[in-house]
């Protein structure tokens, strides 16, 4: 009886550890879905669809993961401190980065192809459709407190993680870590003078 | 005059039956999904999966940062300091200029004309790969989208039987043999390169149909400097972004070039039909399918 009891406790863990977890691909439709609904609104300037973007879509990304993925190597080696700053800064750049394309979006949809599941990581291929151009688009995301969040987007090959890592790597190894963080830093002024962001 | 009459009026037929083609909403197929419970095995899924994920799983100190290499960085970087004015203060204004004028879709079909035209290169070298189902897809592409398609303007292989171009050149056949991205290249106007794919560029031309088409030397680089510019009025400055939003917007692009052409050489099989059973369909046009190749 106890091994009985046993077994099924057994199998059923493996079925939760499948089940229990919500799909990530429902979380990445979710994001999807939301920043398109914002774009596709006729009557909001720039602006408002930045901010509105912006405020939607944190929830879906891990910030921890994607910032420590960047520095890759030089995490380790940073104190939390820095690990903090560098984070914050992080986030600034992607937003200012991709928030300031909103405009250029002029329509088109996402078609979800597979979604792969293995521990605590998730592969979810999609593609976005427009009238004259498909891209391939991968979310790889991670399972942690309790939700799957994003923390690297792979665009036709191109990982975006791995071309930050490559290229702030390269900075780090020639002015030091506090010499990307003070490029950062400019970098991120320079984008708010331009373009605000609340 | 009477030849002109024809094609107008097989013009205005292949707009009326293939609009409403287009427009039929399709259906999207379910999304497979694979899920693999924690402690369970599937080798072949591993092998992809961890390939997908190559560099998340590995070890922290293990993490690589060097995607290609870059002896001639001073030279590259002199490269692309010359090609980055040319782009703004040359090519762009024209491109900007020819998309004011040329409405869009003329555009997207002079895009469609040169890529169909430049299907020896691709059908060329999906054959040296021996990838056979490659070779059969730009053949059949080549077929309905110069016939269907008036001599390439349009793309109905893609649009109605969603057939996708096969991006091969000689650079990737080398990488299917084993070559590496050599070092990184920066070349004057063409911008980023290796030395892989420089030497797959020029191996390219021999099957390039402008070569043989009787143009003098200012005519050839004439079509070549105007299908750059048709691509870059169809592109939403993606270049400027890049300039404007990058720490140092060199290292973001040939941190992108090398992973881009990684990704073509050991290419991750996107292709999805989005049509089943249609007569068009690959599977019943592609004599290299029914053989299973």
């Amino acid at each position: 009886m106890k091994r009985f009891v046993f077994t099924w406790v057994f199998f059923l863990s493996l079925v939760f550890s499948a089940w229990a977890m919500p799909q990530p691909q429902e979380q990445v439709e979710g994001m999807i879905n939301s920043v398109l609904s914002v774009l596709q609104q006729t009557g909001l300037t720039a602006e408002e669809k930045k901010s509105r973007v912006s405020g939607r879509v944190q929830g879906f990304l891990n910030m921890t993961s994607m910032s420590e993925r960047t520095l890759g190597l030089y995490w380790q080696g940073a104190t939390e401190e820095q690990r903090q700053h560098f984070s914050d800064l992080f986030v600034k750049v992607l937003e200012g980065t991709y928030l300031n394309r909103v405009n250029d979006y002029s329509g088109g949809t996402v078609q979800y192809l597979k979604q792969r599941v293995k521990g605590n990581k998730a592969i979810i291929d999609t593609k976005f459709v427009s009238d004259d151009l498909e891209i391939p688009v991968q979310y790889k995301m991670i399972y942690e407190n309790d939700r799957w969040q994003v923390f690297d987007m792979v665009i036709e090959g191109v990982s975006m993680i791995r071309n930050y890592r490559s290229s702030y790597g390269e900075i780090i190894r020639k002015d030091g870590l506090d010499g990307l963080l003070a490029l950062m830093e400019q970098k991120v002024f320079a984008m708010q003078g331009e373009h605000p962001i609340q | 005059m009477l030849r002109f009459l024809t094609s107008l009026i097989l013009l205005l037929v292949f707009i009326l039956v293939a609009g409403p083609l287009q427009a039929v909403e399709l259906a999207a197929p379910d999304v497979p999904t694979v899920i693999i419970p924690v402690g369970q095995q599937d080798d072949q899924f591993d092998e992809d999966f961890d390939d997908d994920f190559a560099d998340d799983f590995a070890d922290e100190g293990s993490f690589d940062e060097i995607l290609i290499a870059d002896p001639l960085e001073g030279f590259n970087r002199g490269m692309f300091w010359v090609n980055d004015k040319l782009y703004f203060y040359l090519v762009k204004p024209v491109a900007k200029g020819y998309r004011f004028i040329v409405p869009r879709p003329a555009r997207v079909s002079v895009g469609n004309f040169f890529a169909n035209l430049l299907t020896p290169i691709r059908a060329a070298n999906a054959l040296l790969q021996l990838k056979f189902t490659d070779f059969g897809t730009e053949i059949y592409r080549f077929i309905v989208n110069s016939t269907m398609g008036i001599a390439g303007l349009f793309d109905p292989a893609t649009s109605l039987a969603g057939v996708e171009k096969v991006e091969e050149d000689f650079g990737q056949t080398l990488g299917y043999y084993g070559a590496g991205h050599g070092f990184y290249l920066v070349l004057p106007v063409l911008g980023p390169s290796s030395l892989r794919d420089t030497t797959g560029g020029m191996v390219d031309t021999v099957l390039d149909p402008f070569r043989y088409a009787d143009l003098t030397t200012m005519e050839y680089l004439g079509a070549k400097v105007f299908k750059v510019t048709n691509g870059l009025s169809l592109d939403k400055d993606t270049y400027e972004s890049i300039v404007r939003d990058s720490l140092d917007p060199y290292l973001f692009v040939r941190a992108a070039y090398a992973q881009r052409r990684a990704a073509q050489v050991g290419k991750v099989d996107y292709s999805i039909l989005t049509i089943d059973g249609s007569f068009l369909n690959e599977n019943n046009l592609n004599p290299f399918k029914w053989l299973g190749m």
